[in-house]
């Protein structure tokens, strides 16, 4: 099993491209990553794989005008040539009249996100986890899925003397079951550290709603009540840090936020920040231009605070960078990848005993942006769909397609979960939020499934 | 790099494996994007390294690294090997593979002018001039212009003898004007949105676009967006372009009908499909007028090979005929589900992915009239042009695609303008309310650099030929 290259390694490598002549700045971003993934369909694995790579990523800049190369070569040779390209490139081009230069030294908080055990996990311990799962799966169902344990270490140096380093881990487990008459049910989970994951555990909730999901009812398209699970809610508000909070829509008019600094935006309840350092995400502490991450808020008791911003964003708008740059270039500029929502005081049961008639989403698949300006979306609910009535679920209910507004759904948020989880979108990193319930939500179509 | 290839599968045979082939890579990229006659970014990348993928027991194992020394090399042929012996733990039918006689080969893709040595400047100096042309559109806020350059060297060997070396070369560009005023954006894209047409092809290619000829154009159309009304919310007759009806193929056909979909192997992260593996020639997917192939060996086309990344020869496959369903995509591991031998679609993100069942050129045969013939056929109904959006079920049925622009047509003619247009159906209902499809003369090989499948994620490049189709019926104006 690889191991880590460590501080020194990326140092020793990066010395000799940091040294390069006749340029005004060099930044060296470094990647290594290794993992395996354990992927299962049919209650059988049918695809294991492991992959390790390192990326060097190299910007040049000379006069104000930069060049970037990358290579996975990772000697000290392979930096200069990556350099020496990038400076090539950098001698063509016009100046950047935003150019920001590049991150001044500044101290990283160290985060704790590193877990040998998860960087170390062999296929078997792998394939012992997929049985336990699979073994939670009913009779006459089948479970597809994935368990995937995966480390990177991330560097920045650069010549303004800024150089930090980080490791970490990520270990995930998703899952869907399905048989019988054409229900199925979805569980995931997400940690640094694979030993707090429970398989079993797992692959019980997602047998518990496949069997509760069989022979779902049409309904009618139209406007309902939704109680959304944490993986629905993701949906959301990976979208709107996308689309909302990345600082360079915000700065050019082109965010549904644009021009609304302290406006009310979603209902008062409604908390959102980004935090890199927290320990309950995943990640570096710091960006991809080195910059330290720390708490940002977005939404603060419904009210738009703020966008995120990289260094080049920031010099734009007038504001310090809030560490979120991205590997360069980056023509679509920063936003979030570490976003919370804040808790409230509900749980799912209590959310659905508040409901007279509405529907309970256990996530959304493949959505999409209808109109960035309006925050709303489209995409289709999948893996466990019920129709609340009463206060109580009373069946399954074939996939709604929904086109909403993001923040309409905000706006109407009456309860917020107690407990928050990380879960993904499929476009986008994972985000801590809880589940919640929206007043009025738009089903604007209905699949035959 | 063939010979570190074969020194992966020889490993892998040492340490057990019943089978083992091997891919060693090479991509490089060079990519260039001007914003308001800024350089907004420019960068080249090269990655190398080799995967190696055993069958051990009946179970895959696939392990990559990007350390090419005999002593990784070797490790990491063995970890392929422990990675398949593990896979054996849960009970299952074994992979049994579809024959295919191993060849010793060379291929490369058709490339005129190679992208890599034509210089910065020059590339500079067209997105210049094309965001400055835009630039000058009163009302234009921002005009960007991109090109981006592929290259994928790939050795193949495998255990069975096989020896296989490529290079495909893909050349893309495009230019997009976007005005914002009154809490309003909106954008306009030449030749196609998301950074352009992308062709198997070299920088000859890019001298084709006329990026700069149409800038102005470009600008005006999204300048007179910003005053157009929403498109209205009716079931109407519905006329999509070339380019949306890559889109549309690529979602609604070229999706449900890669057999490991089907066979439920990609359920938990992509979907499935709505078909079932004994459906070929017995399920009605369209109208009698829709007729669809699976060809790797489309002049131009991104899905276009010499060999899939099993070594099998690139092929074309009837897919609909008249409208019925015909043939899956398969590879050598699914293929012998339906009896049949591999149709050569499998194909990896690189050298650092297990392939899988990837589109190739999906395309829709072309059959009589223009654009303008089909709008001057229609008394009422929209067009629509140029993708923004996309979004499709699990089984690939529901499906709701946005475009930049729309016309209402009105007795054969274009008459007013609407902005924010969208529609939506049933892929089955959909494809089978197709009552038009335009002729040779309108029928473009489209790209899609960024057709997502798998876990751990993979990138795959597809190819789409297709000419403007009328459709019946159908809900536009989603609210």
């Amino acid at each position: 099993m690889p191991g880590l290259i460590g501080a020194d390694g990326f140092r020793e490598v990066s010395e000799a491209a940091l040294a390069l002549g006749g340029v005004d700045g060099v930044e060296v971003v470094f990647m290594h990553d290794w993992g395996g993934l354990t992927r299962f369909a049919g209650s059988e694995i049918h695809q294991s794989t492991f992959r390790e790579d390192t990326e060097l990523r190299l910007r040049v800049v000379s006069k104000g005008r930069v060049g970037v190369a990358a290579t996975n070569d990772f000697t000290s040779a392979g930096a200069v040539r990556a350099a020496k390209s990038a400076k090539e490139m950098a001698e063509i081009v016009a100046p950047d009249p935003l150019w920001p230069g590049l991150a001044p030294r500044a101290d990283v908080a160290p985060v704790d996100r590193y877990h040998a055990g998860t960087a170390e996990a062999s296929p078997e311990a792998r394939a012992a986890a997929v049985a336990a799962l699979i073994g939670r799966c009913a009779p006459g169902f089948t479970a597809a899925g994935a368990y995937e344990t995966q480390a990177v270490e991330i560097g920045v140096a650069n010549t303004q003397g800024q150089f930090c380093w980080s490791p970490s881990t990520v270990a995930s487990v998703t899952t869907v079951m399905s048989g019988g008459e054409q229900g199925s049910g979805f569980a995931e989970v997400f940690s640094a550290d694979m030993d707090a994951i429970d398989p079993g555990a797992i692959g019980g909730r997602a047998a518990a709603k496949a069997v509760a999901s069989q022979s779902p009812r049409a309904l009618d398209a139209g406007v309902y009540p939704v109680v959304l699970e944490p993986a629905a809610t993701a949906t959301l508000v990976g979208f709107l840090s996308w689309m909302g909070f990345a600082g360079r829509g915000y700065l050019e008019g082109r965010s549904c936020f644009s021009g609304r600094q302290g406006e009310r935006v979603a209902a008062p309840a409604v908390q959102l920040w980004d935090d890199g350092a927290d320990p309950r995400t995943l990640g570096a502490s710091f960006d991809f231009e080195g910059v330290p991450r720390h708490r940002v808020d977005l939404i603060k008791d419904g009210v738009f605070i703020d966008a995120v911003y990289d260094l080049r964003t920031g010099k734009e708008g007038g504001v310090a960078s809030t560490g979120h740059g991205l590997p360069s270039p980056n023509p679509e500029g920063p936003f979030p990848l570490n976003v919370f929502m804040g808790t409230g005081d509900a749980t799912v049961e209590e959310m659905i005993r508040a409901t007279e008639r509405g529907i309970l989403v256990t996530r959304f698949h493949y959505s999409n942006v209808v109109n960035p300006m309006e925050s709303t979306i489209t995409g289709m609910t999948r893996d466990g769909t019920f129709l609340i009535e009463r206060g109580e679920i009373v069946g399954p209910v074939r996939n709604f397609r929904f086109t909403q507004s993001i923040l309409g759904a905000l706006s109407d948020t009456t309860m917020i979960g107690r407990e928050a989880e990380l879960a993904s979108e499929f476009f986008f990193s994972a985000s801590r939020v809880p589940a919640v319930k929206i007043e009025a939500f738009n089903f604007s179509g209905v699949s035959d499934h | 790099m063939l010979d570190v290839a074969r020194m992966a599968v020889d490993a892998a045979r040492r340490a057990g494996a019943d089978f083992a082939d091997a891919r060693a890579g090479i991509d490089e990229t060079e990519s260039l994007t001007v914003r308001n006659q800024e350089m907004e970014g420019i960068d080249r990348t090269t990655s190398a390294g080799v995967g190696v993928r055993v069958l051990v027991g009946g179970r895959w194992g696939f392990a990559a690294t990007s350390r090419l020394d005999e002593a990784e090399v070797v490790r990491t042929a063995q970890l392929a090997v422990a990675i398949a012996k593990a896979a054996q733990r849960l009970p299952g039918e074994p992979v049994v593979l579809s024959p295919v006689e191993p060849v010793v080969a060379s291929w490369r893709s058709d490339v005129r002018e190679d992208p890599f040595l034509v210089p910065l400047e020059e590339k500079v100096a067209l997105l210049m001039e094309a965001t400055r042309r835009m630039q000058g559109v009163a009302g234009v806020s921002f005009a960007e212009g991109a090109l981006d350059f592929f290259r994928r060297s790939t050795w193949f060997a495998s255990s069975d003898g096989a020896a296989i070396d490529q290079v495909v070369t893909h050349s893309g560009g495009g230019t997009e004007a976007v005005a914002v005023g009154d809490g309003d954006m909106q954008r306009r894209s030449y030749p196609n949105s998301f950074r352009g047409h992308v062709k198997a092809a070299g920088y000859e290619h890019i001298r084709t676009l006329g990026l700069i000829e149409e800038a102005e154009r470009i600008g005006r159309e999204a300048v007179d967006l910003l005053n157009a009304p929403d498109c209205p919310s009716e079931i109407t007759t519905l006329i999509l372009d070339s380019g949306q009806m890559e889109l549309q193929v690529h979602e609604s056909i070229g999706h449900p009908i890669e057999l490991d979909r089907v066979l439920g192997m990609e359920e938990a992260y992509a979907g499935s499909s709505w078909l079932s593996p004994g459906d070929g020639g017995k399920v009605r997917y369209a109208s009698d007028l829709v007729s669809v192939t699976a060809d790797a060996s489309l002049p131009g086309g991104l899905g276009s090979f010499g060999y899939d990344d099993e070594g099998v020869p690139a092929q074309r496959t009837p897919i609909i005929v008249d409208g019925i369903f015909q043939n899956f995509l398969t590879n050598r591991e699914t293929a012998p589900v339906v009896g049949q031998a591999s149709n050569g679609t499998s194909r990896a993100d690189g050298w650092s992915h297990l392939p899988l069942i990837r589109m190739t050129n999906i395309s829709i045969e072309p059959k009589a009239g223009s654009l303008s013939e089909i709008i001057g056929d229609t008394k009422d109904g929209i067009f629509m042009t140029t993708n923004t959006s996309w979004s499709i079920d699990d089984k690939r049925i529901n499906f709701q695609f946005g475009c930049e622009m729309a016309w209402r047509v009105r007795d054969g003619k274009l008459a007013e303008l609407y902005k924010n247009p969208n529609y939506t159906g049933l892929a089955p209902e959909f494809w089978g309310a197709c009552d038009a499809v335009g002729g040779r003369e309108e029928w473009v090989v489209w790209g899609t650099p960024n057709c997502g499948k798998g876990q751990p994620g993979q990138v795959g490049r597809v190819g789409h030929g297709t000419s403007p189709a009328r459709f019946r019926n159908v809900q536009v104006g989603v609210r």
